[in-house]
């Protein structure tokens, strides 16, 4: 999938280009845009060789190449004449940032004074902005439509890694757009280098939560470019524009709105459930118990046997009750349990097995079951108790009811309880609105990564730890 | 510090450092050297085009410990544009260039070519010719070739280590390594030239006395 490239609906303005027409050197007419003042002046000014429009040179020492804002024409200024090197005669575009706006981003004010439209063989087009400060050079603006990213120029290079990704400046950067070719579309303003309409270059761009950095190369040079992912807010509070239009695929480098969150949550949920843990085992558990053991034939008969009396002091509490039959094997001892309180007469049943089978097959030795079970009785009342048991052992050899061996259960009563069952239930409640938003975590880095050239999906690969 | 007078004009120039021995005066434009106690005009440069550097003489600021102050410039063209030297004397008199060219600003210093450990650099001096994107190694650092190409002599001022005047041709090869080091070659009449030091931002410099430019806020450590 790749996302819907956001619509042109700009006229394009390109008609005839006479690329091939060597024009003259024009009369300079190059002159510095004089101040009052101390200040060195900001600018220098000439006509359009074209058009004659007034073109303002705003970083004048650095730009060699213009594009004239009234008609167009691109202009070789780097030597004191002005040399015409594509005419051109339509109406510009007008631009998002106007040529010559200014806007104060992440503490420094940029003056916007080159815009390049640029696309993969004219699919996926993206506006850069060439932004200037003579105290801070040169920086980039990008947008797709879905986001703005500034950007700036590397005098480092960036290291390779084993990971076939990069680190600059000590953070990793894994491979998002495989290496493709970008042209350039449409120009206007001001460049520090020669520009030129359908002028191409190789990309290739790695990512970070809220980081890109961009390879490019052409025939003169390499460049990386390292670009920060800038809130919609800060593009409106610099330059007053809406914020782009939400929508479509998240940007490679989009931080996920969830991972934060859900680690939170996460961590919240993991404090709760060990105090969960904690206090299920601090005030679970058993105690006082009593034992009785009760020596069984195995041949089906039934025996009784009393244990108490078991003196219940809170007014509701739980009671475990547990049978072994430690040795026993292909037999089963079945028990009834009736806990009855002495002066009332109130009688709480339950019933148990205990049971355990092996034995040898095809597949080689088996057994199932396990020499002991437990019951347990919640909200008992306070009371004095006493537990009836009712205990009858059967055995089963190669196919029938075998003579008894006998078996000796011991059946143990103790006050209190640990319940298991609502532990993990209590568990998972707790976990349950972590793991939806650990879930929505994934499901927005899948998006993000579905446009990528090395496909993701497959993992959850951030190695940042927060 | 010397004090002259112009040999053309008559206007007084200054003489910091015996190792400069040129100056452009500022106000005839003339290529004035001084040969043992004699000042000569050796030609003229043009006068400077216009431009909005945020560096001026008299801008200082430190480099790896040292105060620095900006005495001189001179500017050089080729066909895809052009850039800055300044020329930077060190408080114990030594002194470099603080290059400045598309906005990105990288600091070097003269290291004498017969002491450089690296191949590539010996057989440039001796008249090779490096290639874009080559590799090379210099003192054991690997850099890698950005730019190789003539370049002209625009124009100059203030003080310089030679007398430079419009039009004097140079060959001038940028390298860089992975770390932000930096280093240059140059070729030219008198000889070969290695210059070696890294890239850094203008803040990096703690710059003082930069050039006030209408309509923009200079940063706070600027003034």
């Amino acid at each position: 999938m790749v996302p819907d490239p956001p619509e042109d609906d700009r006229p394009n303005p390109w008609g005839r280009s006479d690329e091939a027409e060597v024009a003259p050197a024009a009369p300079t007419d190059r002159h510095v845009v004089t101040v009052a003042g101390d200040d060195a002046p900001a600018a220098e000014q000439f006509n359009c060789p074209n058009c004659g429009g007034t073109i303002e040179v705003k970083a004048a020492g650095y730009t060699v190449s213009i594009a004239c804002q009234y008609c167009g024409s691109v202009l070789d200024i780097s030597n004191a004449d002005v040399r015409i090197v594509a005419r051109y005669e339509e109406e510009v575009r007008k631009l998002e940032l106007p040529l010559g706006s200014r806007g104060t981003l992440r503490g420094i004010e940029w003056e916007v004074i080159g815009y390049l439209r640029r696309s993969e063989n004219a699919a996926y087009p993206w506006d850069e902005y060439l932004l200037f400060n003579p105290y801070h050079g040169y920086r980039f603006l990008d947008t797709d439509g879905r986001g703005w990213s500034l950007g700036r120029q590397l005098t480092v290079a960036p290291q390779s890694l084993a990971m076939a990704g990069f680190t600059v400046e000590g953070e990793f950067y894994e491979p998002f757009y495989a290496q493709t070719r970008a042209q350039v579309d449409y120009v206007l303003g001001e460049f520090y280098w020669q520009v030129a309409v359908g002028e191409e270059a190789l990309t290739a761009d790695y990512v970070r939560p809220g980081k890109m950095l961009s390879w490019e190369s052409n025939a003169r040079e390499v460049e990386w470019t390292l670009s920060e992912l800038l809130e919609p807010n800060e593009m409106t509070d610099a330059f007053g524009i809406d914020p782009p239009r939400g929508g479509g695929l998240p940007l490679p480098h989009q931080p996920s709105p969830y991972r934060e969150k859900a680690g939170k949550m996460l961590k919240l949920a993991l404090v709760a459930a060990a105090a969960i843990i904690l206090v299920t085992f601090l005030f679970g558990g058993t105690s006082d118990p009593q034992t009785t053991t009760i020596r069984l034939a195995t041949n089906g008969v039934e025996q009784e046997a009393k244990i108490g009396p078991i003196e219940l002091t809170r007014p509701r509490q739980a009671v475990t009750v547990s049978a072994r039959a430690p040795g026993i094997d292909n037999a089963w001892v079945d028990l009834a349990y009736l806990l009855v309180e002495r002066n009332s007469g109130i009688v709480y049943e339950a019933s148990n097995v205990v049971e355990h089978y092996s034995g040898y097959d095809g597949e080689g030795n088996w057994s199932e079951g396990s020499d002991g079970s437990s019951s347990k009785f919640s909200m008992v009342p306070a009371g004095t108790y006493d537990l009836m048991v009712e205990a009858a052992g059967s055995q089963w050899l190669e196919g029938q009811y075998a003579p008894s061996n006998g078996a000796d259960v011991e059946v143990t009563i103790a006050k209190g309880a640990t319940f298991f069952s609502n532990l993990i239930f209590a568990l998972l409640l707790v976990m349950a609105p972590a793991l939806w938003v650990w879930f929505k975590h994934l499901n927005f880095e899948s998006r993000r990564k579905s446009d990528s050239d090395f496909g993701g999906g497959d993992d959850d690969d951030d190695d940042d730890d927060d | 510090m010397q004090s002259e007078n112009c040999p053309n004009c008559g206007a007084e120039i200054f003489f910091r450092s015996p190792a400069l021995p040129a100056v452009i005066c500022d106000y005839c434009n003339s290529t004035v050297k001084r040969i043992g106690k004699a000042l000569e005009k050796i030609g003229e440069v043009a006068a400077l085009p216009f431009d909005v550097s945020p560096i001026q003489r008299g801008t200082a600021g430190t480099y790896d410990g040292l105060n620095f102050e900006v005495i001189g410039r001179i500017r050089l063209g080729y066909d895809q544009g052009s850039w800055n030297d300044w020329l930077c004397l060190f408080s114990d008199m030594s002194h470099g260039w603080l290059s400045e060219s598309d906005g990105q600003f990288q600091m070097v210093v003269e290291a004498p070519i017969d002491q450089v450990a690296g191949d590539a650099v010996q057989q440039w001096a001796a008249g090779g010719d490096p290639e874009v994107g080559e590799r090379v190694e210099i003192n054991g650092e690997s850099f890698v070739v950005t730019e190789a190409r003539w370049a002209k002599c625009i124009a100059a001022e203030g003080e310089l280590p030679f007398a430079a005047t419009t039009g004097w041709d140079v060959f001038n090869v940028d390298m860089r390594n992975a770390d932000g080091f930096a280093a240059n070659f140059e070729r030219e009449e008198d000889g070969p030239g290695l210059y070696v030091g890294r890239y850094l931002t203008l803040d990096e410099l703690s710059p003082r006395n930069l050039r006030p430019i209408h309509g923009w806020a200079m940063p706070d450590y600027g003034a």
